[in-house]
């Protein structure tokens, strides 16, 4: 019950957040004329085409707070404007490319974390001896890579060198075809899970084998992060007393490591894990914009270059939304691996 | 009687970044068989290294360079060299037969598991024949009272888990337990293990004085006071009764109230369950109320050792007298000991004392003085005597 | 602390590699010489206009790149931006997280909230589209990628640097100062910030290829630097035509692709290695005993 009330609470906190981002982002517009910020209202292609009837309309010329008003309830009713970039509502963009983000972010949010996890807490265990130096090494090397060269190299290496092994792109044509016709019901547009959910191999393996190189890109150059926290929140749990203390009860190393230690070290952890899907979630531009993979970092990294507002207002909105969610369910996560947050403490 | 712990000539060096520290030097020490023996001394003097030499939990970068520490193990009628233990040897031995509390209570203990878990883990490790015994006999009085349909249909399983439960009363690591408890599904079979773990648990509990016993056993660290918590510490040291208890300034950073409720505990420790304790401390008066002998260490080395009346009426050693000295007393001055503590690094020649020492003698920067026994069990290190 | 570095293998390895590539953009004249009459030394000379790569010969010894751009002339001197870049923008960087961040942390109050506020609204958005949403706006140009990152970037020093003024603030020495008179600016310019200043070398340290990796991706997505321009980003936006080369060598044109990439590789690592070892000398919870 407490649980739903926090929940509850959370969820209102997201108001005042979107409220500055929104302000802030809308305030950045100003400096555009008017022709550009019409078209955040546009909901077609006629209407690019009446622009100045719509500056009239929603009274463009008018004080900032007005104009903000309108934007806002224009937001309510669903309507966020009309991605130039795309040619379709900002609304059926985002629609559109998280899917394909997403995918990505699910497939490596997961092996970031438990090879980060994995890795950190062996280097840890196993302070400056090798494996300790051999995990800070990679790590080192994983994060000092530029996201754009290795993608190029694996792209050279497995589809230019093994003749299209891995190739770019979500789907081959042939999967393509296949997954728009009838038979292929897309309930997520998530190609893996839907490829699932129909029963189909072939559309999985396909789609499998066009996520291996950006997941593995992405993932590359992230685990070094949690590798590094885990060792640090690791060495900080080892060097507490109660580990002292349950060697002394006679407890194995193994156990003392992975069920006194390693349950304290992964609360912060925790915490970055969920900034981590928020960031992946907002998609990975080099990435998306080297493999093709069409996702909601090359649509945002698009409507940045070419100064789409509607749509960096629409993403910007998004990321608040994400960002809160990802935060409210960080602290969920909390609030079950550690007590003292669960119970709030105080003496009995 | 022979002696439950005898230590010769340990040394305990610490191979830092700066230097070598000679935090324990040739230390000679014995713990008698249902005494409390206490180790009085400032901090840096090796006592707290001295309990963890006999644990072997010297952290690193310690080591434990030589000497031997005997452990007179009754139930054989053997004398152990634990520094040449095999490790599982010492697993076994450590929380069971020898076990300590610590000096911070809420350091000690694990914040994420419950009070409960921390001590039932305790009985978990070394007590399994005996929790199997008794779920084996919980089972065999739902087999044989056991009535109606529901029974009828746990039956099965009741027999299945009285089989289990069987091999390991004679087996603590029988293969057969060992292995379902691997397996995710299989394990829920073993579940007896810890509830027998956890009534054990409520009645150390309510040994140690706790109030509301079952309750507190769900609850964590954190929802305790100072003083429960440095009370569930010492349950879980006494839980499998062992041999020696080290406690390790357990009333040190507890208020004075708590002392003197925690010294009582101790007190009935003693006599309750006739296990010997080592008690360190650096308040000579605690010492004085717990004690039956009391050792002063200072720099790593012994000076004195001697019955605790004796050693307060007719100190011997000048560090002794000085020690006695410097406890503040109305209307008398303020006496403290010139000089600083010898630096752990470079430690002064001879005798660690001398440079402070107000009967210095020219062989006392030369020679260290050997232990001797200078009246009926009251030795002492010093070329005076 | 020198020593510690030294001691450490792999900060030692840091160093030495800053170290050479400090040299090559200093000696960048005397390396890759700028050719007769050529107006702009950033300016790759390029031999030809044709647009296929030449592998490496005696005339270029990386070879060339799309449009005949020398690569053995770009990557050296592309040392010298990549400097250029990671500094200023480092440099300005601190220089506004000091000011909003000392404002922020040591006055509190309204001030505290509002800088805050617009920190977060920084900090919720992804730093590279960002960046991309003002170089495009600006006009792409090495000059506007360093101003885009400087204000990506400045938020998470104004945060760091606010935290350690919190908790410094209450220190005794702080009450001290202030018992005695001095007034706030010789406060925190004299005692707040020395000691707030670790924290922050060692985030910038980590944070230069960080920076160094930015700028190279902005330039790589055509935001940055121009067409034929000295820089490392730049030269793998060229190689990305011909990562896969004909279909008997696809490897054909590995030159063009693999080497700006192993420079960059190499400077990020180099300040990665370096402040990584800052970090493990400085963080108090990893000291060694």
């Amino acid at each position: 019950m407490e649980l739903r009330a926090y929940i509850a609470r959370r969820l209102l906190l997201l108001i005042p957040v979107l409220f500055g981002v929104t302000v802030f982002i809308f305030a950045i517009t100003m400096f555009f004329s008017p022709t550009e910020r019409a078209t955040l209202y546009v909901t077609s292609p006629q209407g690019m085409r009446d622009l100045p009837s719509i500056i009239e309309q929603y009274g463009l010329d008018r004080p900032f707070f007005v104009q903000y008003g309108t934007w806002l309830n224009q937001v309510f009713h669903g309507n966020l404007g009309w991605s130039n970039v795309v040619s379709m509502p900002v609304g059926r963009a985002i629609f559109h490319y998280l899917p394909a983000t997403l995918e990505l972010a699910i497939f490596a949010t997961p092996i970031i974390i438990l090879t980060g996890i994995f890795f950190g807490s062996r280097a840890a265990a196993h302070k400056d001896k090798p494996v300790d130096h051999a995990t800070r090494v990679v790590a080192i090397l994983g994060w000092s890579l530029p996201t754009f060269w290795l993608g190029l190299l694996l792209m050279m290496i497995f589809y230019g060198y093994f003749r299209g092994l891995l190739p770019p792109g979500r789907l081959s044509s042939a999967m393509e075809i296949m997954v728009t016709s009838g038979d292929f019901i897309r309930y997520t547009r998530i190609n893996t899970l839907d490829a699932i959910l129909n029963l189909n191999g072939p559309v999985l393996l396909d789609a499998l084998r066009h996520l291996i190189l950006p997941v593995i890109t992405i993932s590359t150059v992230n685990v070094a992060f949690i590798m590094r926290l885990m060792r640090s929140s690791m060495l900080e749990s080892l060097g507490k007393g109660y580990i002292l203390t349950a060697r002394a009860k006679g407890v194995q190393e193994k156990l003392v490591i992975s069920k006194h230690a390693r349950r304290n070290a992964l609360i912060p952890v925790i915490t970055v894990s969920g900034y981590l899907f928020a960031a992946l979630a907002g998609g990975a531009v080099i990435t998306e914009t080297i493999f093709s993979f069409k996702g909601m970092g090359w649509w945002a990294s698009q409507s940045a270059l070419r100064l789409d507002i509607s749509s960096v207002l629409g993403f910007a909105l998004f990321m608040a939304v994400m960002f809160v969610l990802v935060n409210l369910v960080v602290d969920i996560l909390y609030t079950r691996v550690d007590p003292r947050v669960r119970l709030g403490g105080g003496v009995q | 009687m022979k002696d439950l712990i005898k230590i010769r000539d340990l040394a305990v060096r610490f191979y830092t970044y700066e230097g070598i520290v000679y935090a324990i030097d040739d230390l000679d020490l014995e713990i008698r068989q249902g005494e409390t023996l206490g180790i009085v001394g400032e901090t840096g003097s090796g006592k707290t290294m001295t309990a963890l030499a006999i644990l072997r939990l010297i952290p690193y970068p310690g080591k434990i360079e030589s000497g031997s520490i005997l452990f007179f193990d009754k139930s054989i009628d053997q004398e152990l060299e634990l520094l040449k233990l095999r490790d599982d040897r010492m697993r076994s031995i450590r929380g069971n037969r020898i076990s300590m509390v610590f000096q911070e209570p809420g350091a000690a203990l694990n914040p994420v598991y419950t009070i409960g878990d921390q001590i039932s883990e305790v009985f978990l490790l070394h007590r399994r024949r005996e929790l199997a015994q008794r779920a084996k006999q919980r089972l065999d009085s739902l087999l044989s009272d056991g009535n109606g349909l529901a029974a009828g249909v746990k039956r099965p399983f009741w027999g299945w888990q009285r089989r289990i439960y069987d091999k390991i009363a004679k087996e603590s690591h029988a293969f057969e337990p060992r292995l379902l408890g691997r397996l995710p599904l299989f394990r829920r079979l073993l579940w007896r293990m810890g509830y027998e773990a956890k009534l054990l648990t409520v009645d150390m509990l309510k040994d140690v004085e706790i109030p509301d016993a079952a309750r507190v056993a769900v609850q964590y660290p954190h929802q305790l006071s100072g003083g429960m918590k440095q009370r569930a510490v010492i349950a879980m040291a006494l839980a499998c009764s062992p041999e020696l208890l080290i406690a390790d300034e357990p009333t040190t950073s507890l208020d004075v109230t708590i002392q003197a409720q925690m010294l009582e505990l101790f007190r009935r420790i003693k006599v309750d369950k006739g296990a010997s304790i080592l008690f360190i401390t650096h308040n000579l008066g605690v010492a004085s109320e717990v004690c039956d002998r009391v050792a002063v260490m200072y720099a790593g080395r012994l000076c004195e050792v001697a019955p605790v009346g004796e050693m307060f009426v007719h100190p011997l050693h000048p560090y002794t007298k000085a020690l006695l000295n410097a406890v503040p007393m109305p209307g008398k001055k303020l006496e403290t000991i010139p000089g600083v503590l010898a630096d752990a690094l470079n430690p002064p020649p001879g005798c660690r004392f001398h440079p402070r020492c107000p009967s210095a003698m020219p062989i006392c920067g030369q020679e260290r003085a050997k232990l001797k026994e200078v009246s009926k069990d009251h030795m002492v290190a010093c070329h005076l005597y | 602390m020198l020593r510690q570095i030294v001691r450490n293998p792999l900060s030692l390895a840091g160093v030495i590699i800053i170290f050479i590539f400090i040299t090559l953009a200093i000696f960048a004249p005397l390396i890759a010489p700028v050719p007769e009459g050529h107006r702009d030394p950033y300016l790759i000379p390029h031999d030809g206009y044709s647009i296929t790569p030449q592998p490496p010969s005696e005339e270029h010894i990386f070879g060339t790149t799309q449009g005949q751009y020398d690569i053995f002339y770009g990557c050296i001197w592309g040392a010298r931006t990549a400097f250029r870049v990671a500094f200023l923008v480092m440099a300005i960087t601190i220089l506004i997280g000091l000011v909003l961040g000392s404002l922020s942390g040591y006055f509190g109050g309204k001030i505290d909230e509002v800088i805050m506020r617009i920190t977060d609204v920084f900090l919720a958005f992804p730093a590279l589209i960002l960046a991309m949403a003002i170089v495009a706006s600006i006009g792409p140009s090495i000059n506007t990628v360093i101003i885009a990152l400087c204000v990506v970037w400045w938020p998470s020093y104004a945060r760091l640097i606010r935290g350690d003024i919190l908790a410094l603030r209450e220190e005794d020495y702080v009450e001290a100062s202030r018992g005695l008179g001095a007034s706030s600016a010789r406060v925190i310019l004299r005692h707040v910030l020395p000691n707030a200043i670790y924290p922050t070398l060692i985030m910038a340290s980590l944070d230069i290829g960080a920076v160094v990796l930015s700028a190279a991706a902005l330039s790589f997505l055509g935001l940055g630097a121009p067409e034929g321009y000295a820089d490392w980003g730049q030269m793998t936006e060229f190689a990305r035509n011909w990562i896969v080369g004909p279909q008997n060598d696809p490897l054909k044109y590995w030159y063009a692709v693999i080497t700006p990439g192993v420079f960059i590789l190499f400077f990020v690592l180099g300040w990665n290695l370096l402040g990584d070892a800052f970090r493990d000398i400085f963080d108090p919870r990893l000291a060694r005993r």
